[in-house]
């Protein structure tokens, strides 16, 4: 862990960062403050005495800048433990290219998400066929498996939604026994059904109802 | 002292209805039998449970919900004993004794003891909280919106406190959860705030979203970078019963951790975890040989785990009496009361009397569960751990996926988990706790209002929460506690409590 003692900088190789868990991690959370003070930035803040709809938002979101800048800072000047290799680039912006798709209102957020959606795509072929593939796969297919999920549930009902959300999420690792993969994937589809279904009798429909491109294409 | 006779009668009336009884029983098995599971702590396990209990009226839903929580903890010990997989924090420790007990092939025993002393401490933890709900309800009603902010900074600062790793990081993820939970409208004037003009958002992000992505889905992406090795005992159970020499040794380590487990369960701030630790230690400073702890001694088991499950139990204290979730799996608590309609807090003893009561006697009532139960079944569980990871993991996330859904038929809060997934990889990547970050997001909202109604009750004047005594007394043990978890001299000692 990141301890008090701060030795300096290692010299060699200029920017090079010693501690790049603590300096990437603030990183990430300063520009997750940046984030929230941009986007509460047309809220009103303090009226009198009382706080606006803006204030606390604002207040949490310097705090963790500072914080982060805090993290950075260590990370800048100790040694640290080097980073644990991870892919997470496609499956984020896939994951984002459906939030913006569902919000979408503008031609151009449509064009946004669609951007994304390729970027992601390309991200993940590219990384399949890279040599880091099995760090791509697991975080990539899971994340895949749950937005197959999400948007086959409405029009093709509880069965074929699960069945191909197993499907995908079987992908994830390079384990995977093809044969054992379809018939597994079945045997959990009907142990789903009876369980939400009939067990639980939650409101699920089993089966596609009036499928068409439409009902497929349309997130709401 | 008679209050206390009639109120537990009371309680047991509600609980010992067969219907109630059942929903325990099942919640118990269910919570097992997730728990069991690789990977999946008691947070994730009531994450994905709680859709099973929407069909419920409220009492049986939180009497279900109570034994899937024990049997979830439960399933988490067995994990460590048998697989040397700790499902979560507060079983670390019984991995270190618990697993070499298995490995001289007295599984058995190890899983006996640790069910009776988590049985027993169940019942000494009922008798407690039954015991301090009333008084310490009575103290909530001095509290106004200064002092309530004031707790919930020093709940904050025990779980900065407890979290593994660096203090700064984890106040930096309680922050992040903070902002996170503002996401949504506003509670007085009803402004959307960082929702980025996505309808789906205007409510806030839901609390078992995050929990499920950052504990479930992210573990999942963890477990699957490593090739599937586990060292799963395959020594034959064989005698289950612990020998009269085994129950003599432990049952002075019972006693013990559960006494410590009661008293620290009531602090805020995932008091489970540090009460098995300082059982732990406790009990290897009184032993006349230390040297076999590690080595596969009982009392190595039945003290951390009776302190523990004490602790469990009487952490569900300050949230039945004040309102405030003191760890993750309350604040999930919290999560699913609120989807029944109940807001905890000290209104809930007076106002429902038969669900509060009833909920506390079902504590005792889930241990009961977990001994008649899930020691004859521990051979089931056994064969479990011997499923393949690869056909594991596609069941967790079809389950979450589909239990996610079905809270709001929402597509988007599903797809929000998957984020919250990656989100939670990134965070575990760079050696992040989540679990400050979510008790955070649970306590934000409270803490925003209560902030914001101090400031007016104070025309806006922040010296309020220093000058109102008990404010003021909460607000410099939080200063105290801090200071100390960052100076030198402390610090070195909680990073060989956790490193141990």
């Amino acid at each position: 862990m990141s301890g008090v003692d701060a030795s300096p900088v290692t010299p060699q190789g200029g920017l090079k960062i010693s501690n790049p868990r603590d300096f990437y991690g603030g990183l990430g959370l300063v520009l997750l403050g940046l984030l929230a003070l941009w986007a509460s930035r047309d809220l009103p803040g303090m009226q009198g005495f009382s706080f606006g709809p803006g204030t606390a938002p604002r207040m949490f979101a310097f705090l963790l800048i500072a914080l982060g800048v805090a993290v950075l800072a260590v990370g800048y000047f100790t040694e640290g433990a080097a980073l644990e290799r991870y892919e997470i680039s496609a499956p984020a912006l896939i994951n984002l290219a459906y939030i913006f798709a569902v919000s979408a209102r503008t031609t151009a957020i449509w064009m946004v998400a669609a951007a994304l959606l390729v970027g992601g795509i390309i991200l993940a072929v590219v990384g399949l066929m890279g040599p880091r593939r099995n760090l791509v796969r697991g975080p990539l297919f899971i994340t895949l498996s749950i937005i197959v999920f999400a948007v086959t549930i409405r029009p093709l009902g509880l069965v074929l939604a699960s069945y191909l959300s197993i499907v995908a999420a079987a992908a994830a690792t390079p384990e995977a026994r093809w044969i054992e993969v379809i018939i597994w994937s079945a045997v959990l589809t009907a142990f789903c059904a009876l369980l939400f279904v009939f067990a639980l009798n939650l409101p699920f429909q089993l089966w596609p109802t009036n499928l068409s491109w439409q009902t497929l294409l349309s997130f709401h | 002292m008679t209050d206390l006779f009639y109120n537990l009668v009371l309680g047991f009336g509600v609980a010992f209805s067969p219907w109630n009884i059942l929903l325990c029983l099942i919640g118990a098995l269910v919570g097992t039998l997730v728990g069991v599971l690789p990977g999946l702590g008691p947070l994730a396990t009531i994450a994905m449970l709680l859709p099973i209990t929407f069909g419920l009226p409220p009492v049986g839903a939180l009497i279900m919900l109570a034994g899937i929580y024990y049997g979830a903890q439960y399933g988490g010990s067995t994990t460590s004993i048998l697989v040397n997989i700790p499902g979560e924090a507060s079983s670390v420790v019984t991995t270190l004794d618990g697993h070499q007990m298995a490995r001289q092939g007295r599984a058995g025993p190890a899983l006996a003891i640790a069910a009776i002393g988590s049985f027993f401490a169940g019942c000494v933890a009922t008798v407690v909280v039954a015991a301090l709900a009333a008084p310490l309800t009575s103290v909530a009603l001095l509290f106004g919106p200064a002092e309530y902010f004031s707790l919930m900074v020093l709940g904050l600062v025990f779980a900065v406190v407890l979290a593994r790793g660096s203090v700064l990081k984890a106040v930096a993820m309680v922050v992040m959860g903070l902002l996170m939970s503002m996401v949504g409208s506003d509670i007085e004037t009803g402004a959307s705030r960082m929702a980025f003009d996505v309808t789906e958002l205007s409510d806030g992000i839901g609390f078992v979203l995050v929990a499920m992505g950052v504990f479930g889905f992210a573990e999942i992406m963890r477990n699957l970078e490593h090739e599937s090795a586990r060292s799963i005992v395959h020594a034959k159970l064989t005698g289950l019963m612990p020998t009269w020499a085994d129950l003599k040794a432990s049952s002075g380590a019972i006693m013990r951790g559960t006494g410590l487990g009661s008293i620290l369960g009531i602090l805020p701030g995932g008091g489970a975890v540090i009460a098995a630790f300082a059982a732990y230690t406790f009990e290897k400073k009184v032993s006349k040989e230390p040297s076999r702890f590690g080595h596969g001694a009982i009392e190595g088991v039945a003290a951390p785990e009776s302190a523990n499950n004490a602790a469990a139990q009487t952490s569900f204290i300050p949230l039945l009496t004040l309102g405030i979730p003191p760890n993750a799996v309350m604040a999930l608590m919290v999560g699913a009361m609120m989807i029944h309609g109940i807001v905890p807090g000290p209104q809930v003893m007076t106002k429902q009397p038969e669900l509060f009561w009833g909920m506390i006697a079902s504590m005792w009532l889930g241990n009961l569960m977990l001994v008649i139960i899930n020691l004859p079944m521990v051979g089931v569980w056994v064969r479990l751990l011997r499923v393949p990871y690869r056909m594991l993991f596609p069941a967790i996330i079809i389950f979450c996926a589909i239990g996610v859904y079905s809270i709001n038929n929402s597509a988007f809060d599903v797809v929000m988990t998957a984020l919250f997934g990656v989100i939670g990889y990134w965070l575990v990547k760079h050696d992040f706790e989540p679990a400050p970050m979510l008790l955070g997001f649970v306590l934000g909202p409270l803490m925003e209002e209560n902030l914001r109604r101090a400031m007016l009750i104070a025309r806006g004047d922040p010296s309020t929460f220093v000058t109102r005594p008990i404010s003021g007394g909460l607000i410099a043990l939080a200063v105290l506690l801090l200071a100390l978890a960052v100076l030198p001299v402390f610090r070195s000692k909680r990073n060989e409590v956790f490193v141990e």
